[in-house]
């Protein structure tokens, strides 16, 4: 039996919400499957005032062992690095959570606010992330902290972040499956890849066949701000709610799990240099790129001109 | 009890709320005299907003809160509309008011099964109860049967958000001039299944009858008839609700402020067989002393005498309102950052309650004659509002299967300068947002949430918000584990992720702290 405690600080419970749309098990089986005693969780559990004290008290002082530590929202530091804006009986937040990271053995950023600061992190609030403060390693623990296993913090980016791979990442952990990281520390298995990938606007992408307003078929990157081809993300391979992704719906992706998001730039809206977007796919090429559209978008066929290909 | 006035101090967890909730409250002779609520957490998001793009609202205000994160996306859009003068098409209403009614859907019962009944399998107070162990096997945090059956319906329901937009929370399918896709007819059809299978859990494990057998019960009399002509009135979740509610006084605990404002929602599409009343499904009003008036958006002000803000003036309408925190500000008057939001002057209360008193809906209204508003008529008005959308929800769902090639989206080339508000009624009651664009960038953004109104501290002439009222006057059994005072915050649905201006200030001493949660 391992333990799990999840806290949430400076966020929108919206980690958690998600994780209720997890298609592993049903969301209790899920504890039961993987032998996981779930020992607070704030949107679910029903202890007394004085029995959540001990807990704490325990898990602080290493009585109760603490396997899984799982923090949602950002670690809130203002203000003036005081704390303040957030606090739990009186005392900061960020002080609960830095001791209880030091006694887990697995520590997991469910987010990107926990990742990476997210909302607030250039504002007053003055929100961080547990090992990231954007893109730069650091945030609350210091790019140098490693949890009982001897991982850094895994970071579970997105906004909110994809409710199969919360559940993935607790079943890893319980499991003792050391996940392989990228250079944010958002394990590879889920963000090794494009969100653009698998999204069912592709072949419109492929011909470079663009949309420059809502409501239609076509690719919603050369205009629309779509991030999809962008940043790293599952959300057009294992859906959301099983059902679909904001892409095929026609949203374009704002590129939520990169440790920059929300970022300055304007949403819906694609910075550009004559038409041919400012960044490009990770790693391309521009001139190649250049040649590559403009041949793509010649050989468009008619039925994708003409938007007849369902997304 | 002694003569003596005895002073307690008090302790009881406030965790299953959106956020982070501690209120004070002076106790004496086991009563609560006076509260005082404050949230624990500031966040900053309107100040995050200023010189942003115009639309840049859909994308980041959703990103508030995850329960209701639609409620946002509704208010940011129709304040850009209300800007732009648009109008969307019939479509996008149809397909905007459905995942707007799956989040209310969702939250109603994952409130009232989740946060609110698990109250009842609170060892301390409710051990001995006769019904005890049925309350243990239904609502044990995530092994209660009905805590399982809740997560996993709920879960079914948002499917159909992501059907619609792509994903749930934190989508922006709504866009000024309509929505950005339409259903085809096998997604509309699926949202069909998933919403009737909904009707047909909800029906059996909720209401314990049809939702048409609901509808007939007018008066809290006929509630009562209603709870003793059938077994599974009494078996089902609302059952076993009153009930509980009857045997612990719930019926006569937590009386709030007299006035309940609902902004009024889901506005109609121009051709449907739904039927509402000023051109929405919800309607808008403000009831106070047993009569109904009209809304007017004007009559809102936000008071900050109590609240630690750089502001000259303490009494503003939201289009003149910031939100400026000075944390070094004197402590002796300021406990909340919360902004207290009055109507005239009045603190109200907002949410299902007074959506269904200003409604006009005779069991509601024969409720509150009676006796006043309580934690019994809050709670009872969540769990049975699923009840009015459902029907509403498949009516949409039939008008657009016949017509679903229909126009979803007017082009809406640009949002010009100027500035306009999107007030609608949320999960959780009025949700106003008031939005500013000079020079194609947002100027100016105020937000003030259900949770503001029914969480606000006092304002200048010391009149307590909604809750810090309802508060007042509750009898705690047991210092020790005052579970009362959890039934009565719990009662009006608290979102303090919400309450975006939020900020702890210090305390009392030698008082009641409802608070915790990590």
């Amino acid at each position: 039996m391992k333990t799990a405690f999840w806290m949430q600080a400076g966020g929108c419970g919206g980690d958690s919400m998600s994780f209720l749309s997890q298609s592993f098990a049903c969301t209790s089986n899920l504890f039961q499957a993987l032998d996981i005693d779930l020992l607070w969780h704030p949107s679910f559990s029903c202890i007394a005032m004085q029995d959540q004290k001990r807990l704490l008290e325990d898990l602080a002082a290493g009585k109760i062992p603490l396997d899984i530590f799982i923090l949602e929202g950002s670690v809130i530091c203002g203000p003036s690095g005081t704390g303040l804006f957030d606090t739990h009986m009186g005392r900061p937040r960020k002080d609960l959570v830095q001791q209880l990271t030091m006694q887990a053995d697995t520590v997991i950023a469910a987010g990107t606010c926990a990742s990476f600061g997210g909302f607030g992190a250039d504002g007053e609030a003055g929100s961080t992330g547990l090992q990231f403060h954007k893109t730069r390693p650091g945030g609350l623990l210091g790019p140098d902290f490693r949890s009982g296993s001897g991982q850094p913090v895994i970071n579970l980016a997105g906004c909110p972040c994809h409710h199969d791979v919360m559940a993935g990442a607790l079943a890893a952990a319980a499991r003792g499956t050391a996940m392989d990281l990228d250079e944010y520390h958002r394990p590879r298995e889920w963000y090794g890849t494009m969100i653009h990938q698998g999204c069912t606007r592709n072949e419109y992408h492929e011909y470079r066949v663009e949309e420059s307003d809502f409501g239609e078929l076509g690719c919603l990157f050369f205009h629309m701000g779509c991030a999809g081809p962008l940043v790293p993300g599952p959300c057009n391979k294992l859906l959301w709610n099983q059902q679909s992704s904001k892409p095929r719906a026609g949203v374009p992706c704002f590129g939520c799990t990169d440790p920059e998001f929300p970022g300055k730039n304007p949403f819906f809206y694609t910075q550009n240099i004559e038409g041919i977007p400012l960044s490009l796919p990770n790693g391309v090429n521009r001139a190649h790129y250049m040649v590559y559209k403009s041949m793509a978008a010649a050989a468009a066929p008619l039925r994708l001109k003409k938007r007849t290909a369902r997304v | 009890m002694s003569s003596k006035s005895v002073r307690t101090s008090l302790n009881i967890p406030l965790n299953r709320v959106e956020g982070d909730l501690e209120i004070q409250a002076a106790i004496e002779d086991g009563c609560i005299t006076e509260a005082r609520s404050s949230g624990t957490m500031y966040r900053g998001f309107e100040n995050m907003m200023t010189g942003r793009g115009t639309l840049d609202g859909l994308v980041i205000t959703p990103r508030i809160c995850g329960i209701c994160s639609l409620s946002h996306l509704t208010a940011a859009v129709e304040a850009l509309e209300d800007i732009s003068g648009t109008t969307p098409p019939d479509n996008a209403r149809r397909l905007r008011n459905l995942a707007l009614m799956v989040e209310m859907l969702q939250s109603d019962i994952r409130q009232s099964i989740l946060m609110f009944m698990v109250d009842f399998t609170n060892e301390g107070a409710y051990a001995s109860h006769p019904l005890s162990s049925l309350l243990m096997e239904r609502y044990a945090p995530l092994s209660g049967t009905s805590a399982i059956q809740s997560i996993q319906e709920t879960r079914r329901l948002l499917e159909v958000v992501a059907i619609i937009g792509g994903q749930w929370p934190h989508t922006s399918f709504m866009v000024p001039g309509g929505v950005t896709s339409s259903l085809g007819t096998p997604e509309l059809l699926r949202c069909c299944m998933i919403i009737e299978n909904f009707q047909s859990w909800y029906e059996k494990n909720v209401l314990g009858c049809s939702i048409s057998r609901w509808h007939q019960v007018d008066s809290a009399q006929a509630m009562l008839d209603w709870l003793e002509e059938k077994e599974s009135h009494r078996q089902g979740d609302l059952g076993l609700f009153l009930r509980l509610a009857y045997d612990a006084g719930l019926d006569t605990m937590g009386q709030g402020p007299d006035g309940f404002l609902c902004y009024g929602g889901l506005p109609l599409p121009e051709h449907t067989e739904v039927k509402g009343q000023q051109g929405q499904f919800i309607p808008a009003g403000f009831a106070r002393h047993g009569s109904i008036q009209a809304f007017d958006p004007a009559n809102i002000a936000e008071d900050i005498s109590q609240c630690p803000y750089s502001q000259k003036h303490t009494s503003v309408h939201p289009w003149d309102s910031s939100t400026n925190p000075d944390p070094y500000a004197p402590r002796e008057n300021s406990y909340s950052w919360i902004k207290a939001p009055r109507y005239n002057g009045h603190a109200v209360e907002t949410g299902p309650l007074a959506e269904m008193l200003v409604r006009r809906d005779p069991l509601f209204t024969d409720l509150i004659q009676r006796q006043g508003s309580s934690v019994l008529s809050r709670q009872l008005a969540r769990l049975t509002r699923p009840a009015r959308l459902i029907p509403a929800m498949l009516a949409w769902l039939r008008e657009l299967s016949s017509n679903p090639q229909g126009k979803f989206y007017h082009r809406v080339k640009k949002i010009p300068d100027g500035q306009g508000a999107g007030l609608i009624q949320a999960v959780r009651g009025g949700l106003g947002h008031w939005v500013q664009i000079v020079d194609q960038k947002i100027e100016h953004y105020q937000i003030i949430t259900p949770s503001t109104w029914n969480g606000s501290p006092r304002d200048g002439d010391n009149n307590p918000g909604a809750w810090e009222k309802a508060l007042e006057g509750t009898f705690i059994k047991n210092p020790e584990n005052p579970v009362e005072a959890g039934h009565v915050v719990r009662s009006f649905d608290p979102c303090l992720v919400c309450a975006v201006h939020s900020l702890h200030r210090g305390r009392k001493k030698g008082v009641l702290v409802l608070g915790g949660g990590f």
